[in-house]
């Protein structure tokens, strides 16, 4: 249960046990600190997405916000980041980091690899 | 003279300029400071700038009837005649 | 915090959502300077750092569109200008803020016509 792997550049995996599958209902999100990285889980549709949990703009915790359909919206400005890419929809350039997941024997894996903020 | 209004903000460097503009020039003219105005007042410069267009952008200068938005001296002095 | 170091950081945080759009920090520092400092003091009185040249509404969703940089919210007006309206950023080619001037929305709408 991997998705877009497009999104993601040529790097390393290194991936890290972050929580178990049933412990983040449907439409939940949850604050993480991964490797010293400070990460957003969300579980939408069924699928996990994970992505820095910091704000581009003036870092604020994203897991403070709230989650529209794809949109997690930052609870400081109210900008909009797609939890699919990373992407800020008004700029798409500017981008918040997002990683890969995966579901393994009921545990959920975030791969950190290159991730060094 | 022509009646020369503007609505500023007190934070705002281009809204300086342009009194500093009209102060050079020997032109008297009425301001009025957007973010220190009472909420009436403030009401009242938004319609205004809405009614020409203006989601507040600041200078807001009214030369007679005309109005240039921004900090623009040739248009200035061109309303002006100087 | 103390204003020299609350400039600094925003000045940091700033620079990184800027850049990706194509934007850098003015030239004319002394104008970046000042009104880094409107936005200090915006900040301790508002919450947030609103844009220094233009007017809050009270409205969150009118407003949050002046927090600095604005630059998303008002894209296409401000690239035709190479600048934002308040002059803190400009393109990333600009050698001469000066050159460039303030054109209202009106008259920007009125030019894409």
């Amino acid at each position: 249960m991997i998705y877009n792997r497009n999104v993601f550049m040529d790097q390393e995996s290194k991936w890290i046990m972050a929580i178990k599958e049933d412990e983040l209902p449907e439409g939940e999100k949850t604050a993480l600190l991964l490797e010293g990285n400070k990460v957003l889980l969300l579980k939408k549709e069924g699928v996990f997405f994970a992505m820095s949990n910091k704000c581009p703009h003036m870092e604020c915790p994203l897991s403070k916000g709230t989650l529209e359909q794809y949109l997690i919206v930052c609870p400081c400005h109210d900008w909009k980041f797609d939890i699919r890419n990373g992407e800020f929809l008004n700029a798409k350039e500017i981008k918040v980091p997002v990683y890969q997941t995966k579901v393994e024997d009921g545990n959920v894996f975030v791969n950190m690899g290159g991730a060094g903020e | 003279m022509k009646k020369v209004v503007m609505y500023t903000l007190s934070t705002c460097p281009w809204c300086m300029r342009a009194k500093k503009f009209f102060r050079e020039h020997d032109i008297p003219f009425e301001y009025i400071d957007y973010d220190k105005a009472d909420g009436d007042t403030k009401k009242a410069i938004r319609e205004d700038c809405l009614a020409h267009g203006s989601e507040m952008s600041f200078p807001f200068v009214k030369v007679n009837d005309d109005v240039v938005v921004g900090y623009n001296p040739d248009k200035y002095a061109k309303l002006l005649g100087l | 915090m103390d204003m020299e170091k609350r400039k600094e950081k925003l000045r940091t945080m700033f620079s990184k959502v800027i850049e990706p759009m194509g934007y850098k920090f003015s030239p004319d520092t002394e104008l970046v300077d000042f009104l880094l400092e409107q936005e200090v003091n915006i900040e301790k009185e508002k919450g947030n750092p609103f844009c220094p040249c233009q007017g809050l509404t009270g409205e969150r969703e009118h407003d949050m569109k002046l927090v600095c940089p604005c630059i998303p919210f008002h894209r296409e007006h401000y690239d035709a200008m190479k600048r934002c309206w308040c002059g803190m950023y400009v393109h990333k080619d600009v050698d001469d803020p000066d050159s460039l001037m303030q054109i209202s929305l009106q008259e920007f709408l009125e030019s894409k016509k």
